[in-house]
This record gives C-alpha cells, sequence and structure tokens, in this order.
C-alpha cells in the first residue's frame, strides 16, 4: 500500500492537532458500534501516560480512550482467529500491538478501568486494526487501583464484576 | 425473524456459503456447528454487546477525568 507522507491539522476530541496520515490505521471493519469508521489515529493525551485517544479521521467527536493492557496486566491473554488473523495481515507476532478501551466513570477517574472483552489488535507495520471480541476468559473489566506513590502496580487490579460466567461459554471448536 | 423448525444433525443454508447444523440439543442447550469462510466471524451476542456497551463508554469518558486519569497514572512502566 502506498503510504502518504502528509501531515494535516484536524480537529480532534482533544482539540486542534497534527496528524500524520502515514499513522492512520485503517480498521477494515471498523469498531463495534461504529462499523461505519474505518481510519483511526492514536493520540497522546500527554507525553508519559499510558492512555490515548482512539480518534475517528471522519468524526472529530469520536475518540475512545484506550491503553496498553500489558502496563497493568503482564498476563492479559487474548486469542486471535484465522479470519482476524487475516484481515490483520499479520505475518509475525512482532507486527502487533494490543490495546484495550479504557473506561473511566463520570466523576471518579480514580475508578478507571481496563475493558478486557474487546480488545484491538494493530497491525503497525500494515496499520490496519480490528477489534476482536474475546470469549469470557477475562473478567470483562479490571479496576485499576492507584498503590500509595506506584500508581498502576503489576498486581494493582482487581475484578469490577465478578460474575465471569461459567456456563458453556469457552467451548468453541473448529472442525 | 424468520423461523424455522429442524431437527438434530438437520442443517440450513445462509446464503450459498454459510451452513448451520443442530448437533444436539441437550436440557436448555442447543449445540450448534456453523461452517462459514475463511474471512468470517461468528460471535456470541452478548459479547458482542458488551463489548459495544464498552466502546460507548470509553467514548464517553468526559475530557477533565481523562486528563486527571492520565496524570493519575503518568509514568506508569511496563
Amino acid at each position: 500500500m502506498a503510504r502518504r507522507t502528509e501531515i494535516i491539522e484536524a480537529e480532534t476530541r482533544l482539540g486542534k492537532r497534527q496528524i500524520d496520515l502515514d499513522k492512520v490505521i485503517v480498521f477494515p471493519r471498523g469498531l463495534m458500534g461504529f462499523e461505519d469508521q474505518h481510519e483511526f489515529t492514536l493520540l497522546k493525551i500527554r507525553d508519559d501516560a499510558p492512555f490515548l485517544i482512539l480518534q475517528s479521521m471522519q468524526d472529530p467527536g469520536l475518540g475512545l480512550l484506550v491503553g496498553d493492557p500489558y502496563t497493568f496486566l503482564p498476563e492479559y491473554c487474548i486469542k486471535v482467529g484465522d479470519a482476524e488473523q487475516t484481515l490483520l495481515k499479520v505475518t509475525d507476532a512482532d507486527e502487533l500491538a494490543v490495546l484495550v478501551t479504557v473506561s473511566i466513570p463520570p466523576g471518579h477517574p480514580e475508578n478507571t478501568s481496563l475493558n478486557l472483552t474487546g480488545p484491538i489488535l494493530i497491525n503497525h507495520e500494515a496499520r490496519i486494526g480490528v477489534q476482536i471480541p474475546q470469549a469470557d476468559v477475562n473478567p470483562p473489566r479490571v479496576l485499576l487501583r492507584l498503590a500509595p506513590g506506584a500508581p498502576g502496580e503489576e498486581d494493582g487490579k482487581e475484578a469490577q464484576d465478578g460474575t465471569g460466567e461459567k456456563e458453556d461459554s469457552g467451548e468453541e471448536t473448529r472442525q | 425473524m424468520l423461523i424455522l423448525t429442524r431437527k438434530a444433525g438437520e442443517s440450513l443454508y445462509v446464503g450459498d456459503d454459510i451452513r448451520i447444523t443442530v448437533l444436539s440439543m441437550q436440557g436448555k442447550q442447543v449445540k450448534l456447528g456453523i461452517t462459514l469462510p475463511k474471512d468470517m466471524v461468528v460471535y456470541r451476542e452478548e459479547v458482542y454487546r458488551r463489548v459495544m456497551e464498552e466502546n460507548r463508554m470509553a467514548l464517553e469518558t468526559n475530557n477533565e477525568d481523562l486528563l486527571v486519569a492520565a496524570q493519575l497514572w503518568h509514568g506508569v512502566q511496563k
């Protein structure tokens, strides 16, 4: 794919930003609930923050808070099906980056949580992204806990919704 | 909604290349076999809906909270 090297100024959720068109990520299937949005880019909120905004290139108001789950949960495991691997045009696992959406209850940023059910995989070489729902092996959300003096320690997590869903779930076989 | 009745072992086609087979029924559960093109994906509805809901929540965070959260967890390293 020919790469664009232009930098444009665009309206985003965080106001006007310079966006390098080379860094635009194509989501062939969009995001769940936003299937008509196919181009996104990642915006920094501030330099050393573990959170980013996944900003739609089509809709300035559409920017989802996302973060690198491995900063907080090194053991987070995800399953990528064949169809999704094909969509991502992935040839090597090193090409992939993983993001999860992050939610903050209004007025309670201390209760920020990671949403582990729908990780977003990005092939950063091909600049393709796909959101891949996981059959509930993970707790759906993990609350980030602030450890005094050392925010976001590895064990600073806590299942917020412990339903866990036992029934059937994992049983999914391909023949 | 189209409603069809099938017995265990019977199938139906959705279009030409999607085949859904009722494999077995046990109590309240029905086991389905689904054959579909390689580039198509199947999700359980509840998982799909949860992800949609989470996406919506990630969108609705207000900018003030977002800046505070970024501040609270700034400098966190792997």
